[in-house]
């Protein structure tokens, strides 16, 4: 089997044989396309789910150093962009899923082509969690939303809520701010989990206030969202609204890969020195991981790890 | 196949396409899962063109169109049989997941 000769097409998904499969589309992923093809290991990025992962849904990045703020879309585009430009090759397609029939190779499965990978990176992120409380199926994208970043704009002057109290809730509740006539921002515990620094801007907005030990009974209304049951330390409350996004924590996106290396009990990867999992040849990177910190510049540095351990691994075995 | 852009105003003109489906999806050049869906929605329209028509409507050009069918989020896609709306999808789907589902709907639909 000649990994060298790099067979994957260019503009149709044929699949074959690469040395490492990157799986995701998000900071992760982009920064591991990036130090895979500088290191000229034959690769291809297969763009599951959401390409930009979740800082591509992120109205505002300010914590990412050298860049003073930009909009998570933007920064994901740029980090495209770069890898596509030291030669990283991407792949529309969404993983299915992976076995490893010999111990040196990993079959993955896309929605259209077969792929035979070397080394496999996973990076594919996680999802926004669900509350799990009535009304939240049924008002999605007619008031329940996941992402301030695209709905912000349909609640200009409106009443709106934002359920949880870390950092993508407290950022996005900055973003909806701007737009809404009163924010409300309900957290189950006493304090934010998110930095000081968007807590105390937070705390200081002028059309919202923070309703803490409060969690969410219920989600009401008729054509879309009117109202919010609350259950709060003086008992159960109503709260009309027009809008309640809600940024509880997130899922990790490892089904495709249940069988293939050992996940913890949350879902996530399990992981040893930041980016090995276990199975040598398949790292991960990211969100997917159980790596404590979730930024977009822990993200980028997994992923600039994960491929340096694949260009170590592939010097040992003499593939480089 | 190609997804073309309309003007709210021109719906109800072509949701009854003869024999056929027709999904609408609203969308705006601010949202990044617009961007993420506009792909997977020319890859489905090239594989499913013969079953389903697509469109376009831009929320901040169409306000009106977008407040008519209720939209609150980007991107909705609202899939139509004889006018009439049957089903919407909220948010990016992947090609396969939108294909199967309009699949599934074009089978029970067009049958």
């Amino acid at each position: 089997m000649d990994f060298k000769t790099g067979i994957i097409g260019s503009g149709t998904s044929v699949g074959g044989d690469v040395d490492l499969l990157i799986a995701g589309g998000g900071p992760a992923a982009l920064a591991a396309a990036l130090y895979a093809a500088r290191y000229g290991i034959d690769h291809v990025v297969i763009e599951s789910y959401q390409p930009g992962g979740q800082a591509a849904l992120t109205a505002l990045i300010e914590n990412y150093p050298g860049i003073m703020e930009i909009a998570g879309g933007d920064l994901a585009e740029k980090m495209k962009e770069q890898a596509e430009k030291w030669g990283g090759v991407f792949r529309m397609e969404t993983v299915t899923s992976t076995t490893s029939r010999e111990e040196d190779l990993v079959e993955v499965k896309t929605d259209s082509a077969v792929y035979n990978a070397k080394y496999l990176i996973i990076a594919t992120g996680a999802a926004p969690a669900k509350l799990g409380v009535p009304g939240e199926d049924k008002f999605y994208g007619r008031g329940v939303s996941y992402c301030a970043t695209c709905d912000a704009p349909f609640f200009k002057n409106k009443r709106v809520m934002v359920v949880g109290g870390g950092d993508s809730a407290v950022k996005e509740s900055l973003h909806l701010a701007d737009f809404a006539s009163h924010l409300t921002v309900v957290h189950r515990r006493n304090k934010f989990r998110a930095e000081p620094y968007l807590g105390k801007k937070l705390l200081s907005c002028d059309n919202c206030d923070v309703m803490w030990n409060t969690t969410v009974k219920s989600i009401e209304g008729g054509d879309g969202v009117e109202a919010v049951v609350l259950n709060t330390p003086d008992g159960e409350t109503r709260v009309e609204v027009d809008g309640v996004f809600v940024y509880v924590g997130r899922r990790p996106s490892t089904e495709p890969f249940r069988e293939l290396v050992d996940l913890n009990p949350d879902g996530t990867v399990k992981t040893v020195n930041v980016v090995h999992t276990s199975r040598k040849n398949v790292l991960a990177a990211g969100d997917v991981t159980d790596n404590e910190l979730r930024q977009v510049v822990t993200a980028v540095a997994d992923g600039a790890r994960a491929a340096a351990a694949v260009f170590d691994l592939m010097q040992q075995e003499g593939d480089v | 196949m190609a997804v073309k852009h309309i003007r709210g105003s021109e719906i109800a003109s072509v949701t009854s396409p003869e024999g056929k489906l027709a999904l609408v999806d609203f969308s705006a050049v601010w949202c990044a899962p617009c961007k993420m869906l506009d792909p997977v929605l020319k890859k489905v329209s090239d594989e499913l063109g013969d079953k389903v028509d697509f469109f376009h409507v831009d929320v901040d050009e169409s306000p009106e169109a977008s407040s008519r069918f209720g939209i609150r989020g980007v991107p909705t896609m609202v899939i139509f049989h004889n006018g009439q709306e049957i089903d919407r999808l909220v948010g990016f789907r992947d090609k396969n997941s939108l294909k199967k589902h309009l699949e599934n709907l074009v089978d029970s639909k067009l049958a």
